[in-house]
């Protein structure tokens, strides 16, 4: 019997004598104790007024009472054994596996199946949300469950929407023209009847690799939502003209029902599975279709052999690294040979290894085994070699570009134009404001940083580069919350030793998750708060505005009338890049003297970049030292003053200068 | 339509049950007025017809629920719910979980409310090892105290602020109400199997209603009202007012309803000009395709 079963049939048992015994206690306190036997107590009797009258407290105690008290509550002391035991004996988790997939309670049986599966993300997800108040310096309960609810709504959009592309709860399901995966003619999408795309007209092949491109908020995923089917039928959004996936009309096919034959692999891959262990998740679309098992396993191990990840195949999905995952996420769309595979920026979260890795096996699916493969991307970066045609969105438009022609020619454009001069980075080393002291971290009894020294002078940008898993994320968390003392020492006073309100003048650090730090429902309220906060501390060196001016001026919003609009919307409905800076701006707000960023540019595009590295320049000129962790070359060349690396744990020796 | 109607059936049926359930609980109230010959099967009856009556509601909520964005949220919202259930009974009774239910039923509605309800004392229970003849009434109970939010009216009242801020007030309100009806009618079908017989505050099957009434008045005031009901009311309160406005919002985010619509919505682009509305429509022959079909680059795999 597995002890977790055994910790429970104790813990009824427990209940039942508790029970047992609070029968003996009622009875002696409300007069009932007397009987035959030997008395064992007198109480005086005492009678209640008022509108208990009648009922008399206490009254002697006898052991033949207390015999007829354990008597009594016997009957239903078993009752309560018995309906444990059946918590007992019965393995729910099996029972429910086997009533989600037919049956009248597949709902029930579904839902706390998912229930079960979460509690690992909720664990890490607590966990990471209390780091981050502490990064933060806040301490109110809703700074911890708006945060972790937000998490959870989020996961739940994605799960839903994960769980639909693969034919759940599906009742029809329609046959595929393999011939004509994508045919969109004359369509235009949009909410509330204001079109996000207009007049879009292509026709995808099978074995082909498409690239959409575009920037932020150009529509990109709302396009490949439009191929799903997810855009019109999970979104809300409207459709217009014609979209036809595998000779199905979209607007009248739901996901569900085109699951057999349209694969999709989500921007949030982590947020997406469904399944506890890797083989689960890469069976899912077969299982909840009630294939039988056997015929699963042998189609789970094909996929498996096909992306070489058999040694995956028991792990555990949380213990994935993101290359891994990204991997995983795409043999669970397979699974059930799709014709049009969709990809919404798979490559954001891998560093360069696992990058080509991806490439290739998208690249293999297109052109060996012949799918429809769609990818959107921000540029066409290291699909150049691979891709067939590029749908670039820009303006509302969409233009289907063969081959690479247009390269992004657009995006060096911009980025020419963004890229802003630098404050002079003369005084790098000059004015020394931290030294770190032989730092380490350990992991579960892993060295993640290995005794790491260095100094950071007021005014620079120290890009902090190195590949995933080098222990850049653990040096930065361990700069701001010290475990050991003397290892962190900032303007010659200890980070270690410091209390909450000193630390984070100190330094400062915005988290890789860093919508982790947000709680508020208008940008406004987070900015009063984080003033508020500044305020408290002994000198009053700030107005107390600080925060939102910040903020304007990150995003060059100052001058605009429309601040007040800005101001009063939610923090989720910003962009990524001015979430990032309302961030950066929150954690400035106690004027930090190191402020620490981790991989700031993720999934960003060139204007959100801009727009980071305008907001680390003006923290950086109002005299703090910016040290931030990235793998984005490109941005560490344009924003940094120098550049040090890193790799298993160690700084590495060279450290170069980059020139200005 | 047919939807609608659907729908209308449900809520119908859902009535009726809580309404036998409510009796189930009340038992000891109700037993009076059954002949003398059957009181003793009474107990007995409450006892198997509750657990019944979950099962028939489950089974009408999971035709209607059966989704995939329901699913999901369904399943997350159990999982915090169990947890904050599960934790909570370590730091001596302070129960946040109605914090979580009164806010997701209030921004899911009364039936989405109900099973959510129901699934997160079926999921604590069997992790915490809680399960027992009470885990039926526990799931109506706060299957019902979600349900409640559900049902409070729509308020509009002036600007959209303060006709948020008065939502808020009314769930606070609503929570501490919930709180001590929790506590009450959880107490109503569990005090003659607590107290046993031979006490001062003993049920007594057959004696006058205001004998047994106030028998129970004491036993609820003593055991349950004064100290965990009160601690429930004040965190419930409390929560609401500090997390209500910002984690409704983050629910309402995530809206039901919409997706279980099989017709995604069409709109014809003519009726409303975007931009500056000078442009002329194209041709929308079926098969005028504008852009040249994407072919394999030979190049690519030379």
């Amino acid at each position: 019997m597995p002890r977790s079963r055994l910790v429970t049939l104790r813990t009824t048992a427990l209940v039942a004598v508790g029970f047992v015994a609070l029968r003996v206690v009622y009875r002696m306190i409300f007069g009932g104790g007397s009987g035959d036997g030997l008395l064992l107590v007198n109480l005086p009797r005492v009678a209640l007024p008022g509108p208990f009258v009648g009922i008399q407290l206490f009254g002697p105690i006898t052991s033949g009472g207390i015999a007829n008290a354990v008597f009594g509550a016997l009957p239903f002391a078993t009752a309560i054994l018995l309906v444990g035991l059946i918590g007992v004996v019965i393995d729910v988790r099996a029972l429910l596996t086997r009533g989600s997939i037919r049956g009248p309670v597949r709902t029930v049986a579904r839902a706390l199946l998912v229930a079960w599966s979460t509690f690992p993300a909720l664990r890490e997800s607590v966990v990471r949300v209390q780091r981050a108040r502490e990064l933060r310096g806040e301490r109110s309960l809703a700074s911890l469950l708006v945060p972790v609810l937000e998490q959870t709504v989020e996961r739940a959009i994605a799960l839903g929407a994960s769980m639909e592309v693969r034919g759940f709860a599906a009742v029809r399901r329609h046959d595929p023209d393999c011939e004509r995966p994508v045919a969109i003619s004359d369509a235009a999408i949009g909410f509330d009847g204001r079109w996000l795309l207009e007049r879009v007209s292509f026709l995808l092949e099978p074995g082909t690799l498409t690239l959409v491109t575009g920037r932020t908020g150009s529509g990109k995923s709302s396009m490949l939502d439009a191929m799903s089917g997810l855009f019109q039928h999970l979104r809300g959004g409207e459709q217009d003209g014609k979209i036809s996936i595998g000779g199905v009309d979209r607007t009248t096919a739901p996901p569900r029902e085109t699951a057999a034959f349209v694969g999709v692999v989500s921007q949030w891959v982590r947020l997406s599975f469904v399944a506890p262990t890797v083989a689960e998740e890469l069976g899912f679309a077969l299982t909840i279709r009630g294939v039988a098992h056997a015929i699963v396993d042998v189609r789970v191990a094909e996929i498996a052999s096909h992306l070489r990840m058999e040694h995956l195949l028991d792990r555990e999905i949380a213990a994935l690294s993101a290359g891994e995952a990204c991997l995983v996420a795409i043999g669970a769309a397979l699974v059930s040979h799709p014709v049009l595979l969709i990809v919404d920026e798979p490559l954001a979260d891998l560093d360069t290894a696992a990058r080509a890795r991806v490439v290739g096996v998208l690249d293999r699916l297109a052109h060996d085994a012949g799918v429809c493969v769609v990818v959107a991307e921000h540029a066409l970066g290291e699909w150049g070699a691979v891709v067939d045609a590029q749908l670039h969105l820009a303006d509302g438009r969409a233009e289907l570009l063969p081959g690479s022609v247009a390269d992004s020619a657009v995006g060096r454009w911009a980025a020419a134009r963004d890229r802003r001069a630098r404050p002079a980075s003369g005084n790098g080393g000059d004015d020394p404001v931290a030294s770190i002291r032989g730092l380490s971290v350990t992991h579960a009894g892993r060295l993640a940083v290995d005794e790491v020294s260095f100094t950071l002078a007021a005014g620079e940008i120290v890009a902090l580069a190195g590949p995933n898993g080098a222990g850049k994320s653990s040096l930065l968390q361990a700069m701001a919350l010290p475990a050991t003392r003397g290892t962190v020492v900032v303007r010659g006073r200890d980070v270690g030793t410091l209390r909450r309100v000193a630390r984070r003048r100190a330094v400062a650090l915005v988290p890789e998750a860093f919508d982790d730090l947000l709680f508020a429902t208008t940008v406004a309220a987070e900015c009063r708060r984080a003033d508020r906060q500044a305020d408290r501390r002994a000198d009053h060196r700030a107005a107390s505005s600080g925060t939102a001016d910040a903020f304007l001026q990150f995003l060059g919003r100052q001058e605009c009338g429309d601040t007040q609009d800005l101001l009063g919307r939610h923090p989720r409905e910003l962009s990524a890049g001015e979430r990032l800076c309302l961030v950066i701006a929150i954690q400035l707000s106690a004027h930090p003297s190191v402020l620490l960023v981790d991989e700031p540019t993720r999934g960003l595009d060139v204007t959100a970049r801009a727009l980071v590295g305008r907001a680390l320049t003006h923290a950086a000129a109002r005299g703090a030292a910016v040290m931030v962790a990235t793998h984005d070359r490109d941005f560490a060349a344009e924003y940094a003053t120098r550049t040090i690396a890193m790799a298993a744990g160690r700084l590495l020796p060279a450290t170069s200068e980059v020139t200005a | 339509m047919m939807r609608a109607r659907g729908l209308r059936w449900t809520s119908w049926v859902l009535g009726a049950a809580s309404l036998v359930a409510v009796a189930g609980f009340a038992w000891p109230l109700v037993a009076a007025a059954v002949p003398r010959d059957a009181q003793a099967a009474v107990p007995i009856v409450a006892l198997a017809l509750v657990p019944a009556l979950v099962v028939a509601v489950a089974l009408v909520l999971d035709r209607e629920m059966y989704s995939a964005h329901t699913v999901a949220l369904l399943g997350m919202l159990t999982a915090i719910g169990s947890a904050v259930r599960i934790a909570g009974a370590g730091v001596g009774g302070v129960e946040v979980v109605f914090i979580v239910l009164i806010l997701a039923g209030r921004a899911y509605g009364p039936h989405f409310g109900l099973m959510l309800g129901m699934l997160t004392i079926a999921m604590s229970s069997v992790l915490s090892g809680g399960l027992g003849p009470w885990t039926p009434f526990q799931a109506f109970a706060c299957g019902w105290v979600a349900a409640g939010a559900g049902l409070l009216p729509r308020i509009r009242l002036g600007s959209p602020r303060s006709s948020a801020r008065l939502e808020i007030l009314m769930l606070v309100g609503y929570g501490i109400i919930a709180s001590y009806g929790f506590g009450l009618i959880m107490n109503l079908w569990f005090w003659p199997f607590a107290v046993g017989s031979g006490t001062g505050i003993s049920y007594l099957p057959g004696a006058p209603l205001t004998q047994n009434l106030a028998s129970f008045g004491l036993y609820s005031f003593v055991t349950s009202t004064l100290t965990w009901d009160t601690v429930r009311a004040a965190t419930s309160a409390i929560g609401i007012l500090l997390v209500g406005p910002a984690a409704l919002a983050a629910l309402r985010r995530a809206t039901l309803g919409r997706p279980s619509a099989d017709r995604a919505r069409v709109r014809r682009r003519s009726t409303v000009p975007p931009g500056d509305g000078t442009r002329t429509r194209r041709s929308t022959a079926p098969d005028a395709v504008a852009a040249p079909p994407t072919v394999r680059r030979p190049s690519a795999r030379a």
